[in-house]
């Protein structure tokens, strides 16, 4: 169980920065989610953390101790790879014995420790079978179990769950952080699923392009993000930019919102708004207001999409989530007024 | 961080070198004497003095009987490359899209094994049919018999391959768009072979130019072709720089010919 | 109905390349058994010729070459193809391109030409002709199919499998011998039984390269045929055959199996 710290790690290749000085910490025992499009450079920073990729500058170290010229096989980590890598030569007991048996535990103590593993990742009795013969959750749990019985210092996963289908990705979710939690290794892992990132991580980095877009927990990040390519990498995000006028932001079809602060640019989630047809009252405290028709609403059971367009205005439509509480859905053409609190008017940086 | 990068160096030589330059000193390297050989007059062994010279070069674009040598070398080239092709992609289509399972990777095996036999053998073996009666022995049409079963193999895996990778669910798509068999074959499957058979035509063509072996044993005297003409140079007339500046003219052919299929040599490989 | 009669007429067809590829082999293992010395019917089995094998020195001593130095041609080629397959796909280089490039000459250029330019090249050069000279070629031949062979194995694993064992807390050198090479094992395995079939195989370059006296069992077949038929040589290349084709049926085994996840 680690302290990992990275500072101002950068790393290139041929022209292009992969990693542009990237400084991050992660606290021992939390469940760390480098979340990014591909390509984003989220995969490298692991692999750098990993020893795989040797940072051109800037230092990572564990617990404060150095570790860039620290070869991989010595870094005491684990990792679980996005096609979890089993060596198929060998059993699941061999593969889990694997990381034992380098350190000369073998034997009777090497198989008790196996038998644990597989208790905690609820494999049980599948010891003798061979990689080819499990299915993809199933080798993804011997792959976790495997970089967890040498009692790394820092768990590494790399999109884990990415190769599962929808209902396998959700058990394993589930699992994953009750194994984390009892356990309580320093877990960092990668992916591009922001559902995946927000549901899983204690704290959550946004990584583009090579940079720190946005570091926090992922209530901090979701509800309060920084930047547009944050609001709208996690989770949906209205978009609304205009002209300063001290408190008010004047849109370019001259509606006015009340938005505290100085940016020009301003961000709303959808299911912060409410949609009111012509003749029912709008609460007052909702109190940035637009005029819209409806160009489509979508019904998913538990909640109703509008998709607004604003009048006079040309510009993508108004996203609004509305919470299906009475069963009713409004007919596309209708006339609306979608409402807010400024509160939940997000500054953000363009 | 120098220190990894020179590491990785290192470790890269130590695997890649010994291989490579076996391959330098028994392949590249004679290969360059060959070229280098083919214009001096004699050859400088054994204390002999050499001077350069075009004199074989100029021989061959001059004398009726290279010419004829070459014409007739090229000419099989593409007697058994065609007739391979032609025997070969039915073949092909048949195993790669009509039979299933077991049954084809055992019909696949069984077609290509004659190919990875001993080809000497092989060719002796043809004697034995085509002498006596047959009397087709030491004529040109049993060296082209000889070539093409030689080679017919080859062009079976060659298109195979290309064929086994075409998608069935295209060939549907076609069909579902109003082809019919024949159209989805003319439209759909044959361009989309090309590969495997230029792969065919470039591994048959260029061995065949190059033969001696097949064309001694099964035409005899018959066996007017640059491959044995070479290998006269060496053994019988010694008149080693003609025979290096024949080579070389073979050599070149076989380059240009890669150089010209690389683009889709390349892909093949992919 | 067309549609009844072409799976038939497929089957027909390739019954009859079939025939076409086996035809003379099957001819030749016959009159190997067959009394008559001039391959006349009627067929009369006899193991004479089997048995006249093992009188004919010639016959006898340059088998041994052969085999000696096919055992020689794949213990060196594996090895050092195995070797360079290692580098050229577990590294990213520049000019590795071009070294996979420099795999295709010996293999698409004719044996004519590397045998010939071989021949040139040792003379000159001192190296002489001898069984030395013919390894020299052989394993010059056979390591393009050995590199070819195991390295698309290692592309097809990937370097996550030394990565993982890495992570694991294994040495570079351990990750070698208990993850990477016990995955490659049989596609070694093929590649050597590929490498030794090549060698035993081999004609054309052994020819140039056989100083007179000395040859390989091929060379020796060759002059056989050349000076006139014996029935002998039906023997032997009936052995010689099976004793092929039997290498290959191995390959195709080692080969199949070891792609198997």
């Amino acid at each position: 169980m680690s302290r990992v710290d990275l500072e101002h790690v950068s790393k290139r290749y041929a022209t292009v920065a992969a990693l542009h000085d990237i400084s991050l910490s992660f606290r021992d025992g939390e469940f760390f989610g480098l979340l990014g499009p591909s390509g984003s450079g989220k995969t490298t920073l692991l692999r750098a953390i990993a020893g795989f990729v040797e940072p051109d500058e800037g230092t990572i170290s564990f617990d404060g101790r150095r570790v860039e010229n620290v070869p991989v096989h010595k870094r005491q980590i684990g990792m679980v790879f996005q096609n979890y890598a089993l060596f198929p030569n060998l059993t699941v007991a061999g593969n889990i014995a694997f990381g034992l048996s380098v350190r000369r535990i073998t034997g009777a103590e090497a198989s008790r420790q196996v038998s644990e593993m597989l208790d905690l990742v609820r494999l049980t009795g599948l010891n003798e079978r061979k990689p080819r013969e499990l299915s993809g959750g199933q080798q993804q749990r011997v792959a976790l179990a495997r970089a967890l019985v040498t009692r790394p210092k820092v768990l590494l996963l790399d999109e884990p769950l990415g190769a599962l289908d929808r209902r396998l990705r959700q058990e394993m979710q589930v699992e994953l952080k009750d194994i984390q939690r009892e356990t309580g290794v320093t877990t960092i892992f990668v992916t591009h699923d922001q559902e995946e990132a927000l549901t899983l991580s204690d704290r959550i980095a946004i990584i583009d392009q090579g940079r720190l877009m946005q570091m926090g927990e992922p209530r901090e990040i979701y509800e309060r993000p920084a930047t547009i390519f944050a609001a709208q990498f996690l989770g949906d995000a209205n978009v609304f930019s205009g002209r300063r006028e001290n408190d008010f932001l004047v849109l370019a079809d001259g509606e006015r919102i009340h938005a505290p602060g100085s940016a020009a640019t301003v961000v709303v989630r959808p299911e912060k708004m409410r949609v009111f047809a012509a003749r029912q009252a709008v609460p007052v405290e909702a109190s940035n207001r637009v005029e819209g028709n409806i160009i489509q609403a979508v019904y998913s059971g538990a909640s109703v999409t509008y998709h607004i367009r604003a009048a006079r205005r040309v510009g993508r439509p108004i996203l609004v989530f509305v919470q299906n509480l009475e069963g009713e859905v409004l007919a596309p053409q209708t006339k609306v007024t979608v409402a807010w609190s400024p509160d939940h008017t997000v500054p953000v940086e363009a | 961080m120098e220190g990894a990068a020179v590491r990785r160096y290192r470790a890269i030589f130590a695997l890649t070198a010994p291989a490579y330059l076996w391959l330098a000193l028994t392949v590249f390297l004679p290969l360059s004497a060959m070229i280098y050989f083919s214009f001096l007059t004699q050859a400088p062994i054994g204390g002999r003095a050499a001077e350069w010279t075009l004199a074989h070069y100029v021989a061959f674009f001059t004398k009726e009987v290279y010419w004829r040598n070459a014409w007739r070398s090229f000419e099989l080239g593409l007697y058994v490359t065609a007739l391979c092709l032609l025997f070969a992609y039915p073949a092909a289509l048949i195993l790669a899209k009509h039979v299933k399972g077991r049954w084809r990777e055992a019909l696949f095996l069984l077609v290509i094994l004659p190919f990875w036999s001993n080809a000497l053998v092989r060719t002796f073996s043809w004697t034995m049919v085509l002498r006596g009666e047959v009397g087709l022995l030491f004529t040109y049409w049993a060296i082209v018999i000889g070539l093409v079963h030689a080679y017919l193999p080859y062009a079976i895996l060659t298109c195979y391959i290309s064929l086994q990778s075409i998608d069935d669910s295209l060939i549907e798509a076609a069909r579902s768009l109003g082809a019919s068999p024949l159209q989805a074959f003319l439209r759909l499957t044959l361009p989309l072979s090309t590969p495997g058979i230029l792969a065919g035509v470039i591994l048959i063509f260029v061995p065949v130019i190059g033969s001696f072996m097949e064309p001694r044993i099964l035409g005899g005297k018959n066996a007017i072709m640059l491959g044995p003409l070479i290998e006269n140079q060496f053994t019988a007339v010694f008149n080693w720089p003609l025979g290096a500046a024949l080579s070389f003219i073979i050599l070149a052919i076989v380059l240009l010919i890669l150089l010209a299929a690389s683009p889709f040599l390349r892909r093949q490989l992919q | 109905m067309a549609r009844l009669i072409a799976p038939v007429l497929a089957r027909l067809y390739l019954a009859v390349i079939l025939v076409f590829l086996y035809l003379p082999i099957a001819v030749m293992m016959t009159m190997a058994f067959n009394t008559s010395p001039l391959y006349e019917f009627p067929f009369e089995f006899n193991l004479i010729w089997f048995k006249a094998l093992f009188n004919n020195e010639r016959l006898l001593s340059s088998s041994l070459n052969s085999i000696i130095i096919a055992l020689a041609n794949t213990l060196i080629a594996t090895i050092l193809g195995t070797m360079a397959a290692l580098g050229l796909n577990r590294y990213e280089f520049r000019g590795r391109q071009l070294l996979e490039l420099l795999l295709l000459p010996p293999i698409t250029i004719p044996w004519l030409i590397i045998g010939v330019s071989m021949l040139i090249f040792f003379y000159w050069t001192g190296i002489g002709r001898g069984l030395h000279a013919i390894l020299l070629g052989h394993v010059a031949l056979s390591l393009p199919y050995v590199i070819i062979v195991v390295g698309t194995r290692l592309k097809t694993y990937g370097p996550t499998l030394e990565e993982a064992a890495a992570t694991l807390g294994a040495t570079p050198r351990q990750a070698f011998w208990r993850v990477t090479f016990p995955v490659l094992a049989p596609s070694i395995m093929a590649a050597a039984l590929f490498a030794f079939a090549v060698s035993f195989d081999q004609f054309v370059i052994s020819y140039f390269l056989a100083p007179p006296g000395i040859s390989t069992l091929p060379v020796e077949i060759y002059t056989s045929i050349r000076k006139g038929f014996t029935p002998e040589i039906n023997a032997i290349s009936t052995l010689i055959i099976l004793v092929s084709m039997g290498i290959m049926l191995l390959v195709a085994r080692y080969y199949r199996f070891g792609g198997e996840r």
